[in-house]
């Protein structure tokens, strides 16, 4: 799968009456991915969540167009693409164990319960996530174990797209080297994109680096 | 995906959610019969010489009432648990995770309240059996196939009404009018405690315009007055075309309403 971002532009508009100003998130926005592992850095506000949010269907752009495989996709069409995992592990039923929360959020995308369980209980054991720790309450993890089952609910559902918005938040240095090792796995067969503000573990996971400054792609290295 | 599978995620998050918090099923459970005791006794107080309203349906007040609530109760499910539970996923955060997933608009309106219409079904239930064995009521004359079709097609209605006061929710997160107007009006207004032909002549006419007033009216008329089909047909009638413009209009205003969302990026917000 090849996704290819044609001049998006986001602008969100100020609250009404809020004597606020429209915020342009994303200015004329291109860039293409396809099996394999690119990096987007850039300062804080500059676009990258607002960018894998509209890649994700998350978001519907003001502008531009995405194809997927040269075809144009429109923000239901992505949705169905590409799994996104968001910066902040806020996204979960806190009074429902980690387990019931993937088994949930696997429904949603597709997954029966018995492949949702079984692909939770491998990324768990490769993110050194004890099984005791699937069982337990949402909001009696640790932020760090939060964050592996965001991951995990995205890496279960084996995308075409693979959407992580600071990816590395919160685990601790051994979790780190796995994530590093399934990043690396799923961009065999997954267009992977991923920010961070670390640009050591950016340039680890990631073949190519895109830059963003003020809601554009302002440079690539390999 | 099924509908029915998103259904069955749905019913099963919320039933581990509600098994969560003990207490509260408990307490509503009792609320619920206590609220029926204080219209039992309203009803012995009054008996059934001072409601010369309650001829047409052949029952005095309190089978009347209970009839209005345990009917209301179920129908109200669909007017305000879109909004309610809407409003519940955007503080918990968890709705920009749900809707950033290939799950559609119509099966995300199939699940999102089904637990609630689950839920309302059994307190119906309850009901039904607090009426007959604890207050000894009877509805011998009741035609149940009738009064299935008012019921049928008044939930189809208040469940679009519902699912456009979500929208609401949706795009402004609070103050929600049409909740406020199903709330507080929709009781005084549509018969619900008492026939509506004691409100005055202008507020009669804006009773009119209300699906609540021929969903109660119908109902009360097939399980207290024994009304068939047939002679409930002109209320059947209009809760149908209730029906034929609202359920639509709802899923597609809903469909329209997230768009905006997503455009304006407030999806996740609360």
């Amino acid at each position: 799968m090849e996704i290819a971002a044609r001049g998006l532009v986001k602008v969100f508009p100020a609250p009404a009456l809020s004597g606020g100003v429209p915020l342009a998130a994303l200015d004329g926005v291109c860039l293409e991915a396809r099996p394999g592992v690119a990096g987007v850095e850039g300062p804080n506000g500059s676009g990258k969540t607002t960018l894998l949010k509209a890649l994700a269907g998350v978001l519907e752009t003001d502008a531009g167009e995405v194809l997927a495989d040269g075809i144009p996709a429109g923000a239901g069409r992505l949705r169905e693409l590409a799994a996104y995992c968001p910066a902040n592990p806020r996204s979960f039923y806190f009074r429902l164990s980690a387990a019931e929360n993937l088994r949930f959020f696997g429904a949603l995308a597709g997954l029966d319960a018995g492949t949702a369980a079984a692909r939770a209980a491998g990324l768990a054991e490769r993110l050194g996530l004890q099984a005791a720790e699937l069982s337990r309450r949402f909001d009696r993890l640790s932020e760090g174990n939060m964050q592996k089952i965001s991951l995990i609910r995205a890496f279960s559902r084996r995308a075409q797209v693979l959407l992580l918005d600071e990816p590395f938040r919160g685990l601790d240095a051994a979790s780190t080297e796995s994530l590093l090792g399934l990043i690396e796995e799923a961009g065999r067969y997954s267009a992977v994109l991923l920010s961070s503000h670390s640009p050591q573990l950016l340039r680890r996971a990631a073949g190519r680096v895109l830059t963003m400054r003020g809601g554009r792609v302002t440079g690539e290295a390999a | 995906m099924s509908a029915a599978r998103a259904v069955a995620a749905f019913v099963r998050r919320d039933f581990l959610q509600e098994r969560s918090y003990r207490l509260s099923f408990s307490l509503g459970a009792a609320a619920t019969l206590a609220n029926l005791a204080v219209f039992y006794f309203i009803g012995r107080l009054f008996g059934g010489e001072l409601a010369p309203g309650l001829k047409p349906y052949g029952t005095d007040y309190f089978p009347y009432v209970f009839v209005s609530l345990a009917f209301f109760g179920y129908i109200g499910t669909g007017a305000g648990s879109y909004s309610g539970r809407l409003r519940q996923e955007q503080t918990q955060g968890t709705l920009e995770a749900a809707l950033s997933t290939p799950l559609g608009t119509p099966s995300f309106l199939a699940a999102l309240t089904a637990w609630n219409f689950l839920f309302a079904t059994f307190e119906l239930a309850v009901y039904a059996l607090a009426g007959v064995f604890l207050f000894g009521l009877r509805f011998p004359a009741a035609d149940w196939p009738a009064a299935a079709l008012a019921f049928l097609l008044s939930a189809a209605c208040f469940a679009a009404l519902g699912i456009i006061s979500s929208c609401f929710v949706m795009l402004f997160k609070r103050g929600n009018p049409l909740a406020w107007v199903l709330n507080n009006f929709e009781g005084l207004l549509g018969g619900v405690y008492f026939p509506v032909t004691v409100l005055p002549g202008w507020l009669l006419a804006v009773s009119r315009l209300l699906p609540v007033t021929y969903a109660v009216r119908a109902f009360q008329l097939a399980v207290n007055g024994g009304a068939g089909v047939r002679a409930i047909g002109g209320d059947l009638l209009k809760l149908a075309a209730f029906d034929l413009v609202l359920l639509p209009a709802s899923v597609w205003l809903f469909g329209l309403s997230v768009r905006r969302a997503r455009r304006t990026g407030t999806l996740g917000e609360y």
